[in-house]
């Protein structure tokens, strides 16, 4: 008996520890963050993203590329010519380099694809988490939403671009004037779809005030589904660019564009094929990379697909 | 229940058009300057020369398009004498006495008054609120024809009446003496059958752009040549023409050549071109485009469901991010050059014409892809997450084979929302698509706010937006329609009372 006392020894009764309930660790963003490098595929395509965002970042500081600009232009030598060593992706029909033009207008396009998406983003969201969680908000809101979202998008453009001028604060503008109402609408349905469930009652009857129930039990729940939405949301508003500056609305002369680069050059399709294509080329490298990221961003974003 | 729900949805409906149209209304006319509308006016121009004339015409435009209200001294004179009197001339000349009157009476009726830069002679003009544009806008919008269109003083024997009759093609007619259109109601053999002209839309007058053409003609009147045939004429002659007998409108002076072909003075007729209207390309092209759509999209979204992570349904995916993420202009033009390169097909819609089927592949594809990826996408994901559900489960646990449980259950929950969107893509057909008929030079609907925003023709712009606010909203509206027969279950005026 007293043999076998010996092999215990008493441990120190610890009360903060007794209190400790035992669960296993589970971080949320460790967990996203595991989820998202687990796909070697979207890691590779990420670091890529990364890549050419940056160099579209970075390139246009050096090259100054200026659309108005063009020294070459009485130059017959120095037009139409094809990708070499001295300009790596050819010149167009006035003589200015490719290269350049191309990432200048990759920049403008993504920071018009990014700024857009996040000031519809924010606007959309926290109008949306309001607009869903009450129903005397949503009365009007709704009627609102179907006004709004009937006049046509493309004539509002055209008469606000028309009186704004054209340049970057108007075209960021424009297409954020109405387009948040769209996420909202979005999120509204989402918050709609959770407000009711039986743990947002349960928070309600303790207390807890609205807004903390939007923002710390609602919000973080939609989280993989806003960020599927940004997936979408980025590639589109770049689409949008490009659609408004194929109708002559988008950013102007003075800025160099995807879209515009692309409606010009289309005619040059069969004769100077590299002046169409590098163009449209870099432009879906960019957004089908965004898209790639994003999607798999709201995969791990998503806690059921934490193990 | 639903009658209430239905009644108020349609009030709504219609509120919601009204304040879409007052604010195209506001934009169009607050923030567009109005003397934009002269850019493309050539008659502005030839009046280079003359300011006084010049002023004249730009301030009798701006009250025709409903701008401004306008009075000048040759109005008032006429008001105060007698047409032909020494004191009307007189009144008319440049300094007259009556001058001053004018200038006292509509200023004090709240008229800006400006003299003409050269003969100095007063004119009056005031802007009219945009308020009261948009009421009468509405107030004139739908138009019934009555015996009593012809002018009383002009026409006073006229007989007045509405009798049964025939067409010259032998058709049975609702006629008319005295109203604007003859024909208020007939049958004839073109779709769809039977015809009206009691009860019109009046969208406005085009200017400057298609000038003084109705907006609803310019959309929806034939296109392209005249197509002449041998027409018999309600006298018995036939000869060849255009004219289009049944939709004749009175015309109160008639020429030599009216007299020969008509007996009455409805000579005012439409004429029938060979190429459908710009409407009638844009929905022929949407609707092929939609069966496209419809008829590989579900397929295929059905398979990939079926082979959920297998190559079937990877390839899918491919395709559906190449749609969503390239920019559609890109992808348009892929299609085009890969069209006319490997098939040989034209690149232009007009180069074989509206008759040729080639003209019409390309533009269609093009239209169709968008769709067929995003049907493509949803039928998918409706499919899969009906899947999942318990009660396949316990179809599958009584014994029901695979077949029938997707064809029984999960197709038929899985279509509701995708029936949802039918109506809506159907009515969307009718507003044609920007890019791919510029793309194609297809001349359809598309185009048409575009150009009409920058050749500022406001009337254009307003009845376009009328039109796509009342289609979008009619197809939304029956789309729920359509979701409430698919599905009993779905309640729409439970919906409304939330929960």
């Amino acid at each position: 008996m007293s043999e076998k006392n010996d092999l215990f020894t008493l441990a120190e009764f610890d009360e903060r520890e007794s209190e400790h309930i035992a669960a296993p660790r589970y971080s949320y963003w460790k967990s996203v963050w595991r989820t998202f490098v687990s796909n070697k595929f979207v890691v590779a395509v990420c670091i890529f993203m990364i890549i050419v965002v940056l160099f579209a970042m970075i390139q246009p500081m050096f090259s100054h590329y200026d659309p108005m600009y063009a020294p070459n232009i009485n130059d017959p030598s120095s037009k139409f010519l094809g990708p070499s060593s001295e300009h790596l992706f050819g010149t167009d029909n006035i003589g200015r380099d490719l290269f350049d033009a191309v990432w200048a207008g990759a920049r403008n396009s993504l920071i018009i694809g990014f700024g857009c998406t996040l000031i519809n983003m924010i606007l959309g969201i926290i109008v949306g988490a309001i607009w869903g969680f009450s129903k005397k908000v949503d009365v009007w809101m709704i009627e609102v939403y179907n006004v709004v979202s009937n006049v046509p998008f493309l004539l509002l453009a055209m008469i606000l671009s028309y009186v704004l001028g054209s340049g970057f604060k108007s075209l960021i503008f424009i297409m954020c004037v109405t387009n948040w109402i769209y996420v909202a609408y979005f999120i509204r349905t989402q918050v709609m779809i959770i407000r009711d469930r039986e743990y947002n009652l349960a928070s309600k009857c303790l207390g807890t005030s609205t807004w903390t129930i939007i923002t710390k039990n609602i919000l973080p729940y939609l989280i993989s589904v806003i960020m599927t939405y940004i997936s979408r949301e980025i590639p589109s508003n770049i689409s949008y660019e490009v659609f408004l500056s194929y109708l002559g609305l988008g950013l102007g002369q003075q800025n160099a564009s995807l879209g515009r680069m692309i409606s010009a050059y289309t005619s040059y399709m069969t004769g100077y094929p590299h002046l169409f294509w590098i163009p449209v080329s870099l432009l879906a490298i960019i957004s089908v990379s965004l898209y790639l990221v994003g999607q798999a961003l709201a995969d791990a974003s998503d806690p059921r697909t934490h193990r | 229940m639903e009658k209430g729900y239905y009644f108020k949805r349609i009030i709504r409906s219609v509120i919601s058009i009204l304040l879409v149209i007052t604010i195209v209304f506001v934009l169009v006319y607050s923030l567009v300057p109005r003397d934009r509308i002269f850019n493309s006016d050539d008659t502005l121009v030839k009046l280079g020369g003359k300011p006084d004339e010049r002023l004249q015409y730009q301030m009798r435009t701006w009250q025709r398009l409903g701008y401004i209200d306008y009075e000048n001294m040759s109005n008032y004179c006429a008001s105060l004498y007698d047409a032909g009197s020494d004191a009307i001339n007189a009144c008319n000349v440049a300094g007259a006495k009556e001058e001053k009157d004018f200038v006292e009476k509509y200023e004090g009726q709240g008229y800006t008054i400006q003299y003409l830069p050269i003969s100095h002679s007063p004119i009056a003009s005031k802007d009219r609120p945009i308020a009261l544009r948009v009421v009468e806008w509405f107030r004139s919008l739908i138009y019934f024809d009555t015996p009593g269109y012809v002018d009383k003083e002009l026409f006073p024997d006229l007989e007045r009446k509405i009798y049964f009759g025939k067409t010259p093609t032998g058709g049975l007619a609702i006629k008319c003496s005295g109203c604007e259109h003859k024909y208020l109601l007939y049958t004839d053999l073109s779709f769809p059958f039977i015809h009206q002209h009691i009860l019109s839309l009046n969208l406005g007058q085009s200017y400057p752009t298609f000038d003084s053409l109705q907006v609803l003609n310019v959309i929806s009147d034939s296109q392209g040549q005249e197509n002449r045939t041998e027409t018999v004429f309600e006298d018995g002659h036939t000869e060849t023409s255009a004219y289009k007998l049944t939709a004749c409108k009175w015309k109160n002076t008639l020429d030599k050549l009216d007299r020969n072909k008509f007996q009455d003075n409805y000579a005012d007729c439409a004429i029938i071109k060979k190429d459908p209207s710009m409407m009638g390309i844009s929905f022929i092209m949407g609707v092929i485009a939609l069966i496209l759509a419809y008829g590989l999209g579900l397929p295929i979204g059905l398979l990939m469901s079926k082979s959920k992570g297998g190559i079937a349904d990877k390839l899918g995916m491919v395709y559906i991010i190449f749609i969503i993420s390239v920019p559609s202009l890109a992808y348009i033009y892929f299609f085009k050059y890969l069209g006319s390169t490997f098939f040989h097909l034209p690149t232009a819609f007009p180069t074989y014409g509206v008759s040729d089927v080639r003209s019409w592949i390309l533009p269609c594809i093009s239209l169709a892809l968008p769709s067929i990826a995003s049907l493509m996408l949803w039928t998918r994901r409706y499919m899969v997450d009906q899947m999942n559900s318990d009660y396949v489960k316990f179809a599958k646990a009584k014994g029901l084979n695979q077949t029938e449980i997707y064809k029984k259950h999960i197709f038929r929950n899985a279509i509701i929302p995708i029936a949802q969107g039918i109506p809506s893509s159907l009515a969307g057909c009718i507003t044609g698509a920007i890019i791919t008929e510029s793309v194609y030079s297809v001349g359809g609907m598309g185009k048409m706010l575009p150009d009409a925003i920058n050749s500022y023709n406001n009337a254009m712009i307003i009845a376009l937006a009328f039109l796509y606010t009342t289609i979008s909203i009619i197809g939304v509206f029956l789309g729920d329609v359509i979701i409430t027969w698919i599905d009993p279950r779905i309640s729409l005026a439970n919906k409304e009372e939330g929960r």
